[in-house]
């Protein structure tokens, strides 16, 4: 079982909470989600390079409304499992690909949650539109402990899987560091298509260029 | 401050916990605004107790930190007697302001600015550095904006449009517009550097290469693909290639 396994559940389950039921203070960001895991799984590091690589995937993201998106919460948790113990740079690829797989799972268990309140919802409509606080806190509530059960899920599946890929997944050495190469390409792409897409065509566009411009200087100066 | 008040506020934290795609945040909303129509005269006995519940339970959506505001303003017109009508027009006409205002200045403007701030600040100082600057700043507006808004909408009750139109919000609006992609094109060369600094030269090369063809294929090729299927296509392809490559 991977170190830290409980705590990882928890902080997984939290994090996947954090999406969209409860609070949204951003603890299920990538960064946050991918450092602490990988304090409780026992590598700080990995969980950092996790967190900071699918911060990349997570800023295309647009959260509104009734938008589907990844669940990058338990995605980051388990891919820092996943990457937890393996030296340097060679987890990264694995658990990118985990955190993914995770992310896409998280997403469609959202549409099944969202599925089951408005079934919920069906069901209880005499109450509610008689304005019944009772019936109101009931479905509310029911609501968030779905969800904390999709998070907590996904968090298991997630967590099972990067034990799945540490164990088994057929890499060497030279196809370990593809992978991670890989990973970090493409998250990248996805960062950056997400940023054009962010300004439009507008006045956006020159704030991107003169930022980048400036991070490119500030990279060369280091 | 209004009876109330902080149990709405602490509701408004789980406003979405029942999001469905019938009535959207409706009951949420409901859930949240119920404390403070408690002190109605006659309480819940109040005809308009249930009816206001009832409204606003049916189909309701606006962004989840401004749906304070949407509580504080609906319950404020029951307790000045607007009449229901009135009410219900009211509660329409704040869901189209109070989604598009909260999208563009949170989602398309300070949640990537605070990230894009908390990256820079991981590669440069340190990874826990940098959750803690994403955290205290994304949340200095997150939690500001959800008390300002059942603050104002309260005190605001059916001239609560008003409040959305001041000076500040459209300050907001500008800053984090331009704040935001500037705060990215930053972050990512450093980023780049900070992944890439263990990875040999082919390696480095190798990404970019992978980063453009992404781009292209994210951008021109296929734009409705989102960034986890692309995400996945590439590993997958890599995993393949490197299993048959042993």
């Amino acid at each position: 079982m991977t170190d830290g396994f409980w705590w990882l559940l928890l902080w997984g389950t939290i994090a996947g909470l954090d999406l969209v039921s409860a609070g949204q203070v951003m603890v299920g960001r990538p960064l946050v989600a991918g450092t602490l895991a990988g304090v409780l799984a026992g590598d700080p590091a990995a969980g950092a390079m996790v967190g900071v690589t699918l911060e990349l995937f997570a800023l295309e993201l647009l959260p509104v409304g009734g938008a589907r998106y990844p669940d990058y919460g338990p995605a980051a948790v388990a891919g820092a499992a996943t990457a937890a113990g393996v030296p340097g740079v060679l987890g990264l690829g694995p658990a990118v690909a985990v955190a993914l797989v995770v992310g896409y799972l998280g997403e469609r268990t959202v549409q099944i949650v969202r599925r089951g309140n408005s079934a919920d919802a069906r069901r209880n409509r005499v109450g509610l539109d008689a304005g019944d606080p009772a019936c109101l806190r009931r479905v509310h509530l029911r609501g968030m402990l779905r969800d904390a059960i999709r998070a907590l899920l996904v968090t298991v599946f997630g967590l099972a899987l990067a034990e799945v890929v540490r164990r088994w997944l057929p890499l060497d050495l030279r196809g370990a560091v593809l992978v991670g190469t890989v990973a970090v390409g493409a998250a990248f792409a996805v960062a950056a298509a997400g940023a054009l897409r962010l300004v439009g065509r507008g006045g956006g566009r020159a704030w991107l260029a003169a930022g980048l411009v400036i991070g490119a200087a500030w990279v060369m100066a280091r | 401050m209004k009876r109330g008040m902080l149990a709405t506020w602490a509701r408004t934290l789980i406003v979405q916990a029942s999001w469905n795609y019938d009535r959207m945040v409706g009951i949420g909303v409901a859930y949240a605004m119920e404390p403070l129509l408690r002190d109605l005269p006659g309480g819940r006995t109040n005809g308009r107790y249930a009816a206001a519940l009832k409204r606003v339970a049916g189909f309701f959506n606006a962004h989840p930190y401004l749906t304070g505001m949407a509580a504080g303003a609906l319950a404020r017109v029951e307790y000045d007697g607007v009449p229901e009508a009135q009410a219900d027009r009211l509660r329409r006409a704040l869901i189209g302001p109070l989604g598009s205002v909260g999208d563009q200045l949170v989602w398309a403007g300070w949640l990537p600015m605070s990230v894009a701030v908390g990256l820079i600040v991981a590669v440069l100082v340190s990874v826990p550095a940098g959750v803690v600057s994403l955290l205290i700043l994304y949340n200095v507006l997150h939690l500001g904006l959800r008390s300002w808004g059942l603050a104002a909408g309260w005190r605001a009750g059916i001239g609560v449009a008003g409040q959305l139109a001041g000076r500040v919000m459209h300050g907001g609006l500008r800053f984090s517009a331009a704040a935001a992609p500037f705060a990215i094109g930053v972050a990512l060369p450093l980023v780049a550097s900070w992944l890439l600094a263990d990875f040999g030269g082919s390696e480095r090369l190798g990404a970019g290469v992978v980063g453009l063809v992404g781009l292209l294929l994210a951008r021109v090729l296929a734009p409705t693909l989102s960034g986890v299927r692309l995400g996945l296509l590439f590993l997958g392809t890599a995993i393949l290639a490197a299993w048959l490559w042993r």
